[in-house]
């Protein structure tokens, strides 16, 4: 129980409006887009480092748990208040603080939404390429905290290779700076990376320092449409061995496609058991180059059409289709698990395959998308979360996929974090010397084990 | 009542978030309950039973400005503002309405509206208005900035029916109280235009507020008059159609009237039968070759989307054609035309703060254009836009007011 008197500090310093208590505030603080609620006993909103150190010099001092939180995009309950106590949710903290255009780098606080980072950062024709599917609605802060992958993960990497700093508060609520503005920097223990993808378990990050690249030039968006699947998963795959480097390689299977053409009628092709959505971007001669290269490719593969897109705006339209491939595919079941498991590339198809046959087998609906060029599964799970039999059944697909996943050197969750929705199967991956290390690592930042406390570390089975 | 189809609404979000950022209420706001998944929540709580309807939850449920953005965004396709409309409905006994919107409603759903605007039309007119204090304000609005009430009302200045020669077309007007009582510049300009173009035009005698504001606010049996009078004067079967030139007056009689009806448990076929044949002004007029009538005006005109025009009647492109027609007129885009203006009727007098952030941004991208006119099929938004305008010299006008004036 948090008590009264250190909800009454805490709203000295940030005062009543930016510390809700009420049921129904809470309420709405109990999910993220995984399907599991824990409520808050508070909800607590800094605007600056110096209001957040603060907090956590009070929290330290009298064991109050505190759960950072962004926007609440996330898909495995990271940040959910687990074990109660107060909910620090960074989205009033969001201001750019520095676009630095002569050393390219940008100094970001924690609640600025991804795509309005880069929308603003367009204005100065730069480009910060991390491009998780929730750019919309997710926060760097978030993004930092998770490692967030994305679409462009095949070209560019995630959010750990373009995070040059922090200025984090640790749970004591002492301020400290990790790395910094330069773009080498071997001082030290490289904790700016040790913190990225921490899941909010070792400190609080206040400012973020990212790297930016120049934009590139044009862009071209390329649709192939494949009536077998397989073909889509050897063309992913066949991309890759010969050297070529689109900026995004998706794959949708027919139900996503269905669904999104359900949404927002673009014409995607419904009869397709499978469409690669690819970009390529860069210099405009070269762009138009490789579209052609990558359009007889995938006919070469068996696609049975390739369509290029014409404008910017169909372009953008087909991205925010796939963006809104997981909320939509709420039009076929209630609840959605996204599963996470990212293979070698060379072994996607196979996986795909796999996953296929587990639903079958199963009898779970799962339909496929995936940053293919990433070997970066995105099985959608789809239930009712109301049919207790179906979850089991459901529980009993994931567990396979999980294992299957393991079983050809692939990884538990390549991008949306272990949480609670994937901490059963850390010891399958990680082995007890790992763990232990890690618990190591979490008590040398959080020795009271205040901070996000019912994490995956605490949790892992 | 809450339908069964409705209620299972609340199992189909997902929680991806999508609803959060361009809510323009929670970009103002930044908390969970001013969201659209926020308010689901708390909704589905409800309907399970596990949470009471509490003064927290009610004061949530009308931090909303139902503009729809989130319906429209929303990629499950989750009829959020139905949801929150019945769900205020719902909870009108429990919290009642407070004074000002009871009086408000007493007057659009009764039979004393004309009345009071008569005295009050009067009144305004003379130094009553001078002596309202200089910076007062209804919510956002200064007082100042009010248009002053139309001398006759429009309805009075026009006979029922408007003959022209040789009728190439026939249609029933609903003027709304904005341009009865109000903006009678718009009503003079649909009328001029119309019959210009040879339409005979028929304005019903007895026709009454739409309700919108009314039921919106979750009085629906309070509405319900006003809603079985309408469709009874303007499901006639010798029109060629029925036109608005409010969005809002639009958005209720294409297709909330049916929505309540059903939700009701009332008879819905004649709300069906008239929502078919409602057009906003500016769908009709795009039937005709208007090119060769007009005549070139000056200006640099901007477009602004009404929420019940762009989402509620899906009309987006016919006001900007309109406006595109008139020859010497310059058409500039502004950034977010179909952002909501902050308006949202009642919304920008019950949360002013909210309301003049996300005006606030609507104004700055009015001045980034440039232009000297802003265009809007929506007395609300008219009111909300040029009452925040500040000192710009910035005109807002309907569309049809300008196509008018090419034709003159």
């Amino acid at each position: 129980m948090v008590k009264p008197e250190i909800l009454e500090k805490f709203t000295s310093i940030l005062g009543p409006e930016r510390v809700k208590t009420t049921k129904e505030d809470l309420l709405t603080y109990s999910y993220d887009a995984f399907i599991a609620e824990y409520a808050p006993e508070a909800v607590i909103f800094p605007k600056t480092t110096p209001e957040v150190a603060e907090i956590m010099k009070i929290a330290s001092a009298n064991r109050v748990f505190v759960t950072p939180r962004g926007s609440g995009s996330g898909l495995s309950a990271a940040a959910l208040a687990k074990e109660g106590g107060v909910m620090m949710c960074f989205t009033m903290m969001n201001r750019i603080l520095e676009i630095n255009t002569a050393n390219r780098y940008a100094v970001v606080e924690p609640g600025v939404i991804i795509s309005e980072f880069q929308k603003e950062l367009d204005k100065f024709n730069l480009f910060y390429p991390p491009d998780p599917g929730s750019a919309t609605v997710a926060t760097m802060g978030g993004a930092v905290m998770m490692n967030a992958g994305g679409m462009r993960g095949v070209k560019y990497g995630v959010t750990r290779d373009y995070l040059l700093g922090l200025e984090i508060v640790l749970p004591s609520g002492a301020v400290m700076n990790t790395g910094g503005v330069n773009a080498k920097d071997v001082t030290g223990y490289d904790l700016t990376r040790l913190l990225c993808g921490s899941e909010g378990t070792l400190a609080l990050a206040t400012k973020i320092i990212v790297r930016l690249l120049p934009k590139p030039k044009t862009k071209r968006t390329l649709q192939a449409i494949y009536n077998r699947i397989d073909d889509a998963g050897n063309t992913v795959a066949k991309i890759i061995e010969a050297g070529i480097i689109p900026a995004t390689l998706e794959l949708m299977d027919n139900q996503i496609v269905k669904a999104l053409e359900d949404f927002m009628h673009l014409g995607f092709p419904l009869d397709a058991e499978a469409v690669l959505l690819i970009d390529v971007d860069g210099e405009p001669e070269t762009v138009e180059k490789q579209a052609v290269l990558i359009a007889e490719f995938c006919k070469s593969q068996g696609a049975r059409d390739v369509r290029v897109s014409q404008s910017e705006k169909e372009n953008e339209q087909i991205w925010v289709a796939r963006r809104s491939a997981f909320g939509a595919v709420a039009r076929l079941r209630p609840n959605c698990l996204v599963e996470d498991a990212t293979v070698p590339v060379s072994k996607l198809t196979e996986a795909i395959k796999k996953v296929i046959e587990v639903s079958k087998r199963n009898r779970v609906q799962i339909a496929v998308v995936a940053h293919a060029g990433d070997g970066n599964l995105h099985p959608l799970v789809l239930f009712d979360q109301r049919d207790k039999e179906e979850l089991k059944r459901v529980d009993k697909a994931i567990d396979e996929i999980v294992d299957y996943a393991l079983s050809v050197g692939g990884t538990l969750s390549g991008e949306h974090g272990i949480g609670i929705a994937k901490s059963k199967y850390l010891t399958r991956q990680l082995s007890p010397t790992a763990l232990e290390m890690m618990r190591a690592v979490k008590k040398t930042f959080d020795p009271q084990g205040i901070l996000n406390p019912g994490s995956f570390l605490e949790s892992a089975a | 009542m809450i339908t069964p189809e409705l209620k299972e609404e609340v199992y189909n979000c997902i929680k991806c978030g999508l609803c959060l950022t361009p809510c323009p209420v929670y970009k103002q706001l930044l908390f969970e309950g001013a969201s659209p998944r926020g308010k689901v929540q708390l909704i589905k709580k409800i309907l399970e039973g596990k949470l009471e309807a509490t003064e927290r939850f009610h004061q949530l449920l009308f931090t909303c400005l139902l503009c729809e953005t989130c319906t429209v965004n929303c990629p499950s396709g989750l009829k959020v503002d139905r949801l929150m409309k019945a769900m205020r409905a719902e909870v009108l006994e429990k919290f009642g309405l407070p004074w000002q919107k009871k009086m408000l409603f007493h007057l659009l759903t009764g039979d004393r509206l004309l009345p009071f605007f008569l005295f009050w039309g009067r009144a305004f007119q003379t130094p009553v208005r001078k002596l309202l204090p200089k910076k007062g304000k209804v919510g956002t609005i200064p007082y100042a900035k009010f248009p002053p009430l139309n001398k006759k009302s429009l309805r009075d200045q026009y006979p029922e029916v408007i003959r022209v020669d040789k009728p190439k077309g026939r249609v029933l007007y609903f003027t709304g109280c904005a341009t009865n009582y109000l903006f009678e510049s718009t009503g003079r300009a649909v009328i001029d235009v119309l019959t210009r173009l040879g339409i005979e035009v028929i304005i019903p005698k007895g026709q009454m507020c739409c309700g919108l504001p009314v039921f919106l606010a979750g009085a629906r049996q309070m509405a319900l008059k006003n809603i079985q009078k309408n469709l009874e004067l303007f499901n006639r079967d010798d029109v060629d159609a029925i036109l608005v030139d409010c969005a809002t007056c639009g958005a209720a009689l294409k297709k909330e009237y049916a929505h309540i009806l059903e939700e009701m448990g009332e008879n819905t076929e004649a709300a069906e039968k008239l929502g078919k044949k409602v057009l906003d002004v500016s769908q009709y007029l795009a039937k005709f070759d208007l090119g060769k009538h007009l005549k070139p005006i000056t200006g640099r005109v901007t477009y602004h989307d009404p929420c019940h025009l762009l989402r509620s009647q899906g009309v987006k492109e016919e006001p900007r054609a309109l406006l595109k027609k008139i020859p010497g007129l310059q058409f500039v885009e502004m950034a977010g035309a179909d952002v909501c203006c902050g308006g949202g009727g009642t919304f920008q007098w019950e949360h002013p703060d909210v309301s003049t952030g996300i005006t606030g941004n609507k104004v700055k991208a009015i001045k980034d254009t440039g232009a000297d006119l802003v265009a809007s099929g929506c007395p609300g938004c008219r009111l909300q836009i040029f009452g925040n305008l500040g000192e710009e010299p910035v005109q807002v006008v309907h569309p049809v007011e300008l196509v008018a004036k090419a034709l003159n």
